[in-house]
């Protein structure tokens, strides 16, 4: 083993790279914020709906959390076109996380909804909000505190998981990576370097979401 | 004309017949105190009056206008003249003091915040909880949070104050702070429907006097009458036992 490492081809790649960070980052801001919102009306409708409602809600997250994301991004990208259905590349994937990140906050959410105390939604009603009031005030406000936890987590690991996307093309970090490592053949570097923005990148996630926590929701959150 | 007027209301949990066909009426400015035993159904009656608990059978008028339970745009125009305060006080964990009694004038009577504002510190001021404005509801004691409750309400301007065992949750000596703060009320017009196990206070600022059990009202008198001399045996057993208490 007398293998050298050189980082600077892979450091002239480096605006490139971060640029394919900047994609990373509109995919998982897109599909987080866009699951958030179906996840809150898939959590709302899980407890509170009709009993169809709630069985359809249950059976749609149990497919999606049971099914890999590669395995249904892989049946929009190649199987929809057969049905006449032709997506791009980016957004079979922008779908397909969606669809994902819809099932697992759905989950996430639904653990907030309940957790409101039937006091405060007493209390609500007889001082005459709308329902609309009381989510925006009562509900929300509760249930982004008490899920503020798994809400970060699963804000990286959809961050970490948005990689798959290279597989059919798009060129996000991973992406670019693969690209770049083709090219000049420094792998192990490429990589390397690829693998410290994606640290860096989590850690601004964090720690964001931390001062965010604590700011809005009153939530003493640690980073490390 | 009669301020509340409740006529047969029942109200079921399921199967089981909760209340059983209550009638009693407060004039506007009366002070009408509901006393029984435990589980008689005084808070369900209280909850079907703001509709927490749907009447299933009965007539609620408001200064002489039915109530339709069944309408949404009924019962909110019923909430805006009713306020309830709880036993739990029910305060929002995640607003401060001041949120708490803002939030409804604000953002439901869509009036200015600023005008709002200085009504919720005057009325926080009322409740001896000047100090308190930025304080969240966990930092403060039960009396403490059951007077911002109270401020809450009144932050609402409602006609009919309903009062569900406002002390019962709270410290033996916390307790005279709020019923200070009922008594000043008192003073001041509003139709109050209170339920309360303190006996001395409900027999010095009420007009009337309702005593249930089991779902039905067994007496409706004056303070001197039901604590002096009672028709009903149930009444007469009741007042002795909380009496000697
Ligand atoms: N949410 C509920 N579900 C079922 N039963 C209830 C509920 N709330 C109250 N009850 C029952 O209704 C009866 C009257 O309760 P309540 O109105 O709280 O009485 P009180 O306030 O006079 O003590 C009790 O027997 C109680 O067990
Ligand atoms: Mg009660």
């Amino acid at each position: 083993m007398n293998y050298t490492f050189q980082f600077g081809e892979v450091m002239a790649e480096l605006p490139y790279l971060l640029g394919g960070a900047l994609v990373t980052l509109q995919i998982v801001f897109f599909t987080f914020f866009l699951g958030a919102v179906l996840g809150l009306m898939g959590a709302l409708g899980k407890v509170y709906g009709p009993t169809p409602l709630r069985k359809a809600i249950s059976a749609y997250v149990i497919f999606i959390t049971n099914t890999p994301a590669l395995v249904q991004i892989f049946v929009l990208y190649y199987a929809l076109p057969d049905a006449g259905i032709l997506l791009s590349s980016m957004a079979a994937v922008l779908i397909g996380l969606t669809l994902n990140s819809t099932a697992y906050l759905t989950e996430i959410i639904r653990a907030g909804v309940v957790s409101v105390r039937q006091a405060e939604m007493d209390a609500a009603i007889g001082l005459n909000m709308t329902r609309l009031q009381i989510l925006r005030y009562v509900m929300l406000p509760h249930i982004a505190k008490t899920i503020f936890a798994p809400l970060s987590n699963f804000f990286i690991w959809l961050m970490l998981g948005s990689s798959i996307a290279a597989l059919f093309g798009v060129e996000e970090l991973t992406g670019r990576a693969i690209n770049v490592s083709s090219v000049n053949l420094r792998t192990i570097e490429t990589f390397s370097v690829v693998a410290v923005i994606y640290i860096g990148l989590t850690l601004i996630a964090s720690m964001s979401l931390a001062l965010l926590g604590r700011v809005a929701f009153r939530v003493k959150a640690r980073v490390f | 004309m009669t301020h509340l007027d409740v006529r047969d209301l029942a109200c079921s949990y399921g199967s089981e017949k909760i209340l059983k066909g209550v009638t009693l009426s407060a004039e506007k400015g009366e002070v009408v105190s509901l006393i029984g035993p435990s589980g008689s159904g005084k808070s369900t009656l209280l909850r079907a009056l703001v509709g927490l608990t749907l009447p299933s059978a009965g007539e609620v008028r408001v200064a002489g206008k039915a109530v339709d339970y069944s309408s949404r745009k009924s019962v909110r125009e019923l909430r805006s003249q009713l306020a309830i305060v709880f036993q739990q006080y029910n305060l929002f964990q995640n607003m401060t003091v001041m949120r708490n009694v803002t939030i409804a004038p604000i953002t439901i009577k869509k009036r200015p915040k600023a005008e709002v504002e200085a009504l919720a510190a005057e009325l926080l001021a009322r409740v001896g909880m000047e100090a308190k404005h930025d304080a969240y509801p966990e930092e403060l004691s039960g009396g403490q949070q059951q007077r911002v409750a109270i401020a809450r309400a009144l932050a609402l301007q409602p006609e009919i104050l309903l009062l569900d065992e406002v002390t019962s949750a709270l410290d033996p000596e916390r307790v005279n702070e709020v019923l200070d703060t009922i008594r000043r009320l008192t003073d001041e017009g509003i139709t109050m429907l209170l339920v309360s196990h303190e006996m001395s206070f409900v027999r010095e600022v009420s007009t009337r006097v309702v005593m249930m059990d089991d779902g039905k009202v067994v007496e409706t008198g004056t303070p001197s009458q039901i604590f002096d001399s009672p028709t009903h045996e149930r009444t007469r057993d009741f007042v002795g036992m909380i009496l000697k208490h």
